[in-house]
């Protein structure tokens, strides 16, 4: 099955994140997503994205089966969100990079 | 352990004072789906509900959106997608010929009251000439998946279809039998009469097409069971991919030129759609046509879901 990428915008990216710290239920891992990224996520949106993480192999499931089952980042998924993270600096950098050329030019051209 | 069971969707949970709406919307998921996370899904509804706040409209949607998503994704195996595609748009294209008859009756005298007509002339013709390719195309993809489909049945499958293929064989028999004794009560009729202005006729023809259609669907029903189980290999399943979206598009096709036709039709001569009606002026809004209008949209709408299943899935294959 052809793997779709991580996006920064990506439901699936802050369920990654979130789990970096540790194993967590979905209930945890809205809160969680809502505390550090200010993204309140819909129970639909969060266990489809679940979904597709466990199906790529990038999360598990921990213990038995249950109501408020946790799941864990696998090795695989540490890798799927170190890639992320690297794109995401890539374009913060670049972002950065550009803005700060842009206030110089506005700068020089006020001067 | 059934999901649904367990949890009991959308039941008041005893303390808790609150009934949680959303969480019926979880059957609208695929059941394997429900079997594999509706308990935990149930869970966090509940979760984020104890404090008693009602559920908004938001959150259904989310759910609603996400259960159409999973709809689409289907399960893991790509062979059981293309196959689930499939079933789905054969049974828009039973629903689609359902339709396509009532249009066929309706449409048995319009060329002799327009016979320059030659929008609605090329739209009728568009729509008799797609509707045989789709058929042959639904024929095709039937043909290739008998092998599979005879090798299911040796292998014990029968017992799986067994009842939906006893009615549906009850259903053919009947509407040979009400073929045969229509068409000769209809060689007693006159031409009036057998265009609906003999009641018991009418009457019997509406029947008749009840059957029909009953008939037509039941066989639908055996052909999607045995699509859920039969391994077919995988050039046949490429081929279902393939067909899946083309019949698709076929149906959207023939719908836009039935409308087309009828618009044509209602401008110029209204009458023609109603068996020559003699009123001075005749509503082009014949519910007949406006069923069967609404049941080619509710096909094309139910075909594109399968297709779009099949299409994505083919990748995979």
């Amino acid at each position: 099955m052809p793997a779709t990428k991580t996006r920064h915008n990506d439901p699936t990216l802050l369920i990654l994140t979130s789990l970096a710290s540790g194993e967590k239920h979905g209930y945890a891992l809205l809160q969680d997503i809502e505390r550090f990224a200010g993204v309140t996520l819909g129970p639909g949106t969060l266990y489809g994205a679940i979904a597709r993480l466990e199906d790529r192999g990038l999360i598990e499931p921990v213990g038995e089966a249950g109501r408020r089952r946790p799941y864990r980042l696998t090795g695989a998924g540490a890798t799927e969100l170190e890639d992320a993270l690297a794109e995401l600096r890539t374009i913060t950098d670049e972002g950065g990079r550009r803005l700060a050329a842009r206030s110089s030019a506005l700068a020089g051209g006020l001067a | 352990m059934s999901a649904r069971g367990s949890a009991g969707y959308g039941r008041r949970r005893r303390g808790l004072g609150f009934t949680p709406g959303p969480t019926t919307l979880l059957a609208l998921y695929p059941r394997a789906w429900r079997r594999r996370y509706g308990d935990e899904l149930d869970a966090l509804i509940l979760d984020m509900h104890a404090d008693g706040r009602p559920a908004g409209a938001r959150m259904r949607a989310d759910l609603l959106r996400s259960a159409a998503r999973e709809r689409l994704r289907g399960g893991e195996d790509p062979s059981r997608r293309v196959r689930g595609g499939a079933s789905l748009v054969l049974w828009a294209w039973s629903l689609f010929a359902v339709a396509g008859g009532i249009v066929a009756k309706t449409s048995e005298h319009w060329q002799q009251v327009l016979p320059g007509a030659s929008a609605a002339h090329v739209a009728f013709s568009v729509l008799k000439v797609v509707a045989f390719a789709s058929a042959a195309g639904i024929a095709v993809g039937v043909a290739l998946t008998l092998p599979a489909a005879w090798r299911l049945l040796r292998e014990q499958g029968w017992r799986r279809i067994r009842v939906r293929a006893l009615l549906a064989l009850a259903l053919t028999a009947g509407v040979i039998a009400g073929t045969v004794a229509l068409a000769a009560w209809a060689h007693t009729l006159s031409p009036a009469g057998r265009d609906g202005h003999d009641g018991w006729y009418a009457a019997a023809f509406v029947a008749w097409g009840g059957l029909a259609a009953a008939c037509l669907f039941a066989w639908a029903s055996v052909a999607a069971r045995l699509a859920a189980d039969v391994r077919c290999a995988r050039p046949v399943l490429r081929v279902h991919a393939r067909l899946a979206p083309a019949v698709a598009v076929a149906m959207a096709a023939m719908t836009v030129a039935t409308l087309t036709w009828w618009a044509v039709v209602a401008a110029r001569a209204p009458g023609a759609l109603t068996g020559g009606s003699t009123l001075a002026h005749p509503s082009p809004l014949v519910p007949a046509l406006v069923l069967a209008g609404s049941l080619m949209v509710l096909a094309c709408g139910v075909a594109a879901v399968g297709a779009l299943r099949a299409e994505r899935a083919r990748a995979e294959l």
